[in-house]
């Protein structure tokens, strides 16, 4: 079934193991809201390139969440970070250039210290940018916050968001070892695996228990 | 698949804005508010006790860290 461009929020964040705690409070609390959250690894054919898979995530969500936590180096030596400014500026111009519908797309642009992202991308100065700092309770809050006033989610509060969080994690860590998975087996679970568990406890109705 | 339910919902322990907070699943708000972590585990374990239930604590990061059963029924056999 396709997801409606209305309803779709392209997530470009790191996929890191230090941000993936970031990384599923962001998508949660998209999923909480109704929407849909996007991410390259969803459609990862082998036979597509993923320059391609990108742009059709662009090209087919009215929202994207741009995460520029990653641009700069934690070591010496290190190179930065590229990805995600340039998914940000393909959003961008698809915005500005594609016309239609796409003209209405909406952007949020998160960063881990505020105004770190000046240093190396400063055309985009002046933006409406939000640091999280990166604690997940702040990014929720910011995300809960852009889909509220621009995207026409119902107003649930950021603290109904990370109760249904943390709701969604005992679901999650029951089920997985019901299933036979260990606490270690959870740990290590690729984004994209918990994702498709959080749409799975979204269509389940937001169990607060788990049933076997 | 076995017919078994977990009847009573779970406590969590949760990093909060003003310290650590303790949470029924489910709940909309915090049940309580600690300013460390420890007095929050102490009171979620004392009503996770008293209900039988189980005790989800959190990391900062939001993820669980740890999980304490408290429920008298054995555990179901794993997959």
């Amino acid at each position: 079934m396709p997801v409606p461009f209305e309803r779709s929020v392209f997530l470009n964040c790191p996929f890191d193991g230090d941000y993936a705690p970031i990384l599923q409070s962001i998508a949660f609390c998209v999923i909480d809201l109704g929407f849909h959250v996007r991410i390259a690894p969803e459609n990862a054919d082998g036979a597509a390139a993923r320059l391609d898979r990108i742009l059709e995530l662009v090209r087919s969500s009215k929202f994207g969440i741009h995460d520029l936590s990653r641009c700069k180096s934690s070591e010496a030596d290190e190179y930065y970070r590229m990805n995600m400014p340039f998914e940000l500026g393909i959003d961008h111009g698809c915005r500005k250039f594609g016309g239609h519908e796409l003209a209405e797309k909406s952007i949020l642009i998160l960063e881990s210290n505020k105004f770190d992202y000046q240093k190396g991308l400063s055309d985009i100065a002046g933006w409406d940018i939000h640091s999280h700092g990166m604690d997940y309770v702040e990014a929720v809050r910011h995300v809960r916050d852009w889909l509220v006033h621009h995207a026409g989610a119902d107003s649930i509060g950021t603290e109904r968001v990370l109760g249904d969080y943390a709701t969604f994690r005992g679901w999650h860590y029951e089920r997985e070892i019901t299933n036979g998975a260990s606490e270690r087996d959870i740990e290590l679970y690729a984004p994209i695996n918990v994702i498709r568990a959080m749409q799975d406890w979204y269509a389940a109705g937001k169990p607060d228990e788990f049933s076997a | 698949m076995s017919n078994r339910t977990i009847s009573r919902k779970g406590q969590h322990v949760v990093p909060s804005q003003s310290g650590w907070s303790v949470r029924k699943a489910g709940a909309a708000r915090a049940s309580s508010v600690h300013a460390t972590q420890e007095a929050a585990i102490a009171a979620a374990t004392k009503i996770a006790k008293n209900q039988g239930t189980e005790l989800y604590i959190h990391g900062r990061n939001g993820l669980i860290r740890e999980r304490n059963s408290f429920r008298n029924e054995p555990r179901p056999p794993k997959a």
